[in-house]
């Protein structure tokens, strides 16, 4: 059984045709990247996945159910099993730091609150922010709220978890701890990865496999150590940043 | 030509199709309120002081401007129709009861929904919207939680219980406003003012009716467009826009329709 | 002292409003200040005309023809038991030429275009846009501010005026329709009972609204601090300001004007 199951997905907004067929399969425990040029639909496929919003056409399961034709109360729960980082972090902002982690599990329901309390805590120092229980969204940076965002997304041991962007605006030194920390998650949960990024390189040490969005299709799909060298020429220019090449995006 | 009468056709469809969303809204924030009553689960979570957070915010925070703005148009109203009554017959016996009777039945708790339709209307726009922009809304979802029970119910309730208390306090503000201007501007006995011999419990449940009426329709309308926020600040901005003024004219459209079904129930005698 | 925290409150809300109200003066005597000698961009002023006047026409005539149907609602039955329907139309007209008219007109302007020019403004000072203009030596006021005030201005001294005949038809559609009340009788009873000055007395009033809208929604829009979240408070602000200014205006402008 695959955790999250694409099938000739389309998506359009007015005249733009987002995605054009789109057919993917995750295996579960499996770490895949998704990476395109920018305004490629990445973004728009994680929330289609996440049944956030509907495609025109096509089927999408996620851990055996569609999530095609739901309405929310249906997929409330199915939803409690995906964790999501989303590329603004979305970090609500009236409640404090701990209050955002703690959210899922609390609305997940049947945990006692001290229990909560002591998972709130064992994440947050994780990702090293122990002690900012307390701070308010608008006292971090954008690293902090990052982190609290991954914090969010895996406090409740989620089976599939999905990252957008999870290293954008972080400098090397950061975009490598917090990779470590989502190595180290996968270790110990064995979930099902989706992540998008565009920092290919960083990306490719973490997930095991790298699919690209081009033009509304996955056109290439191999495995993450190899990319740089990907018998694709689209792929190879992308992930390298030549300008010389059938690349669109790379022409005046 | 053609193009013109295709925009206007394409402007009504829309029109159309937005009012059949917010009739969505409005249902689904009833239900909400249902399953907030009868306790199951999707209600379970919103965080406990919500309520009286909301309360707090629509109701306490907006006691002084409903008072001052409704104290003024208050004595406004009373001075013009003495103004008026001055230059026709001079008889002012007939203007303090007459003025309470309208303004329990129609002025009290329309001009407090118009004000609230503002100050309410925009700030939950505001405040819903940017959290839709700000992608929180999504971020709700993703928990279970369904953002019109999480969202609107809570406002809703407060809107109603405090549009109906504001509508009061405004009644009694615009009496009391209206009295003080007749007397010391047109010498008119305070005695031969608070006479409230036309009121009748048809207008005190008029007001009532109004009051809640503009109570639900204002957060409905606010958290609807605040809902549909797209982009970033200008989506904000659009949507605060597009809440005040769809509240304010909900506000008046229904006064007009409760005005006439009450005109039509009671056979002309309002 | 057990009030304290009441005093602390209040005064805390006094500095705040006085520092708003401050900050509007300042603004009225800049935008006075840039059209002395009046060098206006033209094609801004027109555009901003035309935007505003485009937006709000639809709604201010559907509120007026509501506003003026509703007058009749409430004072027709009144004078019809009388038997005074002569006088049917003043009650109704009198009410909407001097206070619902411009009150309501100005209210619905403020939400639909004073909001969105606070918005509008807003946004340009979040993204920057006012400091880009700075750095090109041209004067946010004089370019940006003091075409919008203009445009504020005249468009609500003639959307009142187009609002108060829609809301005279509005009241003789309602006078026809359910009180019976017949046309003739209705003109008749404006014609008679409703003086000039009356609908002078309206639009003065729209234009010390249109003043205080313009200018209320442009101090907002452009002080504005944050980002998304920032631009609704701004709006919020805006549209309390001038809701709150449109009534102490008119109370004020009843007592003097008479």
């Amino acid at each position: 059984m695959t955790a999250i199951r694409l099938h000739d997905v389309h998506k359009r907004f007015g005249a733009d045709h987002v995605l054009a067929g789109v057919s993917l399969d995750v295996a579960p425990g499996h770490k895949l990247g998704l990476i395109g040029p920018a305004a490629s639909g990445k973004s728009v496929l994680l929330k289609l996945v996440c049944g956030l919003d509907q495609p025109d056409r096509g089927e999408i399961e996620v851990l055996g159910q569609s999530v095609v034709g739901k309405r929310e109360s249906e997929l409330g729960e199915l939803r409690q099993r995906i964790g999501m980082l989303f590329q603004n972090y979305a970090l609500f902002d009236f409640l404090p730091v701990a209050g955002n982690v703690a959210f899922p599990l609390e609305q997940r329901g049947g945990l006692a609150a001290d229990v909560i309390a002591q998972r709130v805590a064992a994440r947050l120092r994780a990702v090293g922010l122990a002690g900012s229980e307390d701070k308010l969204t608008g006292e971090l940076s954008g690293g902090m709220k990052k982190r609290v965002g991954i914090a969010r997304a895996t406090v409740a041991d989620a089976e599939i978890v999905i990252y957008d962007e999870p290293t954008a605006g972080l400098d090397p030194v950061t975009t490598q701890k917090i990779y470590d920390l989502l190595a180290e998650d996968h270790a110990r949960t064995g979930a099902t990865v989706l992540a998008v990024s565009s920092d290919v390189v960083a990306l490719a040490k973490f997930v095991d496999e790298i699919a690209f969005l081009y033009r509304g299709h996955i056109v290439y799909r191999g495995p993450a150590a190899t990319i740089v060298d990907a018998p694709d020429p689209l792929v190879r220019q992308f992930v390298r940043g030549e300008l010389d090449g059938p690349l669109a995006e790379a022409r005046p | 030509m053609s193009q013109r009468i295709a925009n206007i056709g394409e402007a009504v469809v829309s029109a159309a199709r937005a009012a059949a969303e917010l009739w969505m809204v409005y249902i689904s924030t009833l239900a909400g309120i249902w399953r907030a009553i009868t306790r199951r689960k999707a209600g379970r979570g919103r965080p406990k002081g919500e309520l009286v957070r909301q309360l707090h915010a629509i109701g306490n925070r907006s006691l002084i401007f409903i008072v001052v703005t409704l104290g003024f148009i208050g004595m406004v109203m009373t001075y013009e129709a003495c103004l008026q009554l001055s230059r026709v017959t001079g008889d002012y016996s007939q203007v303090g009861p007459q003025y309470i009777r309208l303004v329990i039945s129609d002025f009290g708790p329309t001009l407090t929904a118009m004000m609230l339709a503002t100050r309410v209307g925009a700030g939950i726009a505001a405040e819903i919207g940017s959290m839709k922009v700000t992608e929180q809304v999504d971020a709700l979802r993703m928990s279970g939680v369904l953002p019109i029970d999480y969202l609107i119910v809570p406002r809703f309730i407060a809107s109603v219980v405090m549009t109906l208390l504001l509508s009061t306090v405004a009644c009694l503000v615009m009496y009391g406003a209206g009295g003080l201007t007749a007397h010391y501007s047109f010498g008119v006995n305070l005695n031969l003012f608070f006479d409230v011999q036309l009121v009748r419990m048809r207008h005190v449940v008029m007001m009532i009716v109004k009051a809640v009426s503009y109570g639900a329709a204002i957060p409905v309308v606010a958290g609807f467009c605040g809902l549909r926020a797209r982009g970033s600040s200008e989506g904000v901005g659009w949507a605060t826009t597009a809440a005040v003024i769809g509240s304010s004219f909900a506000v008046i459209v229904l006064d007009f329709a409760i005005s006439a079904a009450a005109l039509f129930v009671t056979g002309g005698d309002l | 002292m057990i009030l304290d925290p009441v005093f602390e409150a209040l005064g805390a809300a006094a500095l705040r409003i006085a520092q708003e109200v401050g900050g509007i003066v300042v603004m009225t005597a800049q935008v006075v200040r840039a059209l002395v000698p009046p060098r206006i961009d033209r094609r801004e002023l027109v555009k901003q005309l035309y935007k505003m006047g485009n937006r709000s026409v639809p709604i201010v005539v559907l509120t007026a023809f509501f506003a003026g149907g509703l007058m009749t609602l409430q004072t027709g039955p009144f004078v019809k038991k009388l038997g005074a329907t002569a006088l049917a139309g003043w009650g109704a007209g009198y009410a909407v030429l001097r206070e619902i008219g411009p009150i309501l007109i100005a209210l619905m302007f403020s939400g639909r275009v004073g909001a969105n020019n606070t918005a509008e403004l807003a946004t340009m000072t979040v993204t920057e846009q006012l400091d880009g203009l700075r750095a090109l030596a041209i004067d946010p006021v004089r370019f940006l501010i003091v075409p919008r005030v203009i445009a504020m201005l005249v468009m609500l001294v003639a959307l009142t005026v187009i609002g108060d005949l829609v809301a005279l038809t509005g009241a003789s559609v309602v006078g026809r329709a359910m009180l019976d009340i017949e046309w003739s009788t209705m003109f008749h009873s404006f014609a008679d009972n409703l003086r000039p000055y009356d609908f002078l007395h309206g639009v003065y009033k729209s234009i010390a609204f249109g003043g205080a809208i313009a200018v209320s929604s442009c101090y907002f829009g452009v002080t504005v601090r944050g980002g998304a979240v920032g631009v609704g408070r701004a709006v919020n602000a805006a549209v309390v300001a001038a809701a709150t200014s449109i009534m102490l205006l008119d109370f004020f402008l009843t007592y003097l004007t008479g």
